[in-house]
């Protein structure tokens, strides 16, 4: 059976492993916005938080994806084999590009900004979400493309706690040493991230335009 | 809205082991328009922010409406007071309307309300306020954004208005204009200015008095006409002295 005979065969395998790997991913990086965001901002409020957060998130990415899938398995109520397990450890692995970057593009908003919204009598809140986060917001974004981005090949990783997505066909693959099947999981899965790549850039830049800031 | 009164009274300030201010006392009376005048680095800047509470004396007292700016919540104390610097700090995110609307909008005025107030400041700083309104901050030139800045500090009726430099970045000629209509303008408005520059030109056409700083204390308060008459120190003259050889604009 030649490749393309395969593809039409496994079209749509493809297209319901594709779906469930893109849901995979957005879930993720949605709780890890949910998560770090605020994380973030809290961080550029309370200096003694930014030590333990970004260390905790920085630590996390040192460990091997599929070391850290392993070592959530055993935990109760949230391991396990499936989709909890794949999801807190892309949730972990988003936290810190998030993270960072919403601290980043807060700390550097032009200090004569500041002075100027503390001079007119600014709250600290009012400052922080008329003035910072909007600001910050580009850099935000990037940070939120990067976690994507790796989201997507994590997720092709996440196949071995049994968490669907592209993956199951690599691993397939790989146990029945079938290059077709590897290649129909590895393809849609980088064409899926430069995709992604693609779209968040555009936001990134049209949002670095509207603040001015491009 | 009139004009509140400002004081400082023998306020200390250091940054390290640096003493910036040495004792200072000065008393802005309601409605007058106050220039601190020194060279860059006299501690100028501090003592303006220290009426807002962006520095805090080490010691002495500030005083706002007869009130000491410690006891005042910032916040509050802030929003009664125009603020604007040299390096402006418009919020690069907002067109130049809503940056003119923020602190009338922090104050809960109607949405009719600041933004007529804007198109009334805007045209008071001679901006037009349908094309210069609608843009962003960074398609304007230097001058015109310090205009909005003035504009911005302006907006809420602030009785008394703090102006850093303020028209340090527009041109000698635009800057002439800017500065008598100014001096129309905060006359006519009543409000207490205290105004810092390192200009003295600039200082005598503005101010009702000029208080001279120097090596961390005021070497003379006076009008500027006695400012030129009856110099207190010499470095009081060689200042005033400067001006008078100074080319014209
Ligand atoms: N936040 C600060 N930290 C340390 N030094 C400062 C700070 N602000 C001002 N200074 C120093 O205090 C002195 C007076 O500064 P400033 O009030 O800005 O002077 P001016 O406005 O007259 O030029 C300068 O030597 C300046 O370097
Ligand atoms: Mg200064």
């Amino acid at each position: 059976m030649s490749l393309s005979e395969f593809l039409v065969q496994r079209w749509p395998e493809i297209v319901e492993l594709s779906l469930e790997h893109i849901g995979l991913v957005l879930v993720s990086i949605g709780l890890a916005v949910a998560l770090a965001v605020p994380l973030g901002f809290a961080v550029t409020r309370i200096p003694w938080l930014a030590r333990p957060v970004l260390g905790f998130s920085g630590v996390v990415q040192t460990v091997p994806s599929l070391a850290l899938f392993g070592l959530l398995l055993p935990l109760p109520l949230i391991g396990g084999l499936g989709n909890r397990t794949a999801i807190l450890a892309l949730v972990l692995y988003a936290l810190l590009p998030i993270l960072r970057n919403t601290v980043t593009g807060v700390r550097s908003v032009d200090p004569a900004i500041l002075d100027a919204a503390d001079g007119m009598g600014m709250t600290d809140w009012q400052r922080l979400t008329l003035v910072e986060a909007p600001l910050a917001l580009p850099t935000i974004f990037a940070g939120i493309r990067i976690a994507t981005v790796v989201g997507v090949g994590l997720v092709t990783i996440a196949a071995a706690v049994g968490a669907g997505g592209l993956g199951s066909f690599i691993f397939r693959g790989l146990a029945m040493l079938d290059t077709r099947l590897l290649l129909v999981g590895a393809i849609p899965s980088a064409l899926l991230a430069l995709a992604a790549d693609g779209l968040l850039a555009v936001a990134e830049r049209r949002l670095a335009a509207a603040t001015g800031t491009g | 809205m009139s004009g509140a009164s400002i004081e400082f009274r023998r306020v200390s300030k250091a940054f390290g082991d640096r003493r910036v201010l040495r004792e200072v006392s000065l008393e802005i009376r309601a409605g007058e328009t106050c220039v601190l005048l020194g060279p860059s680095g006299c501690g100028k800047t501090t003592l303006l922010r220290l009426v807002n509470r962006l520095e805090e004396a080490d010691s002495g007292e500030v005083l706002f409406a007869g009130r000491e700016v410690a006891r005042w919540d910032p916040v509050a104390l802030r929003r009664r007071i125009g603020y604007a610097i040299q390096s402006v700090g418009l919020f690069p995110h907002l067109p130049v309307r809503a940056n003119v609307e923020l602190v009338p909008r922090l104050l809960g005025w109607t949405r009719e309300r600041r933004r007529a107030r804007a198109i009334e400041m805007l045209r008071l700083v001679g901006l037009d306020p349908e094309d210069v309104g609608r843009r962003k901050p960074h398609q304007l030139s230097g001058g015109q954004r310090q205009r909005v800045g003035v504009a911005r500090a302006l907006a809420a009726d602030p009785e008394a208005l703090l102006l850093d430099e303020p028209f340090g970045a527009v041109d000698p000629i635009a800057r002439g204009r800017l500065q008598s209509e100014f001096r129309s303008l905060s006359r006519r408005l009543g409000m207490t200015v205290l105004f810092v520059t390192h200009d003295v030109r600039e200082a005598f056409r503005l101010a009702d008095r000029i208080a001279v700083v120097a090596e961390g204390v005021i070497q003379q308060v006076a009008p500027p006409a006695k400012l030129r008459s009856a110099p207190a120190s010499g470095i009081v003259e060689a200042l005033v002295r400067g001006a008078e050889t100074e080319p014209a604009p």
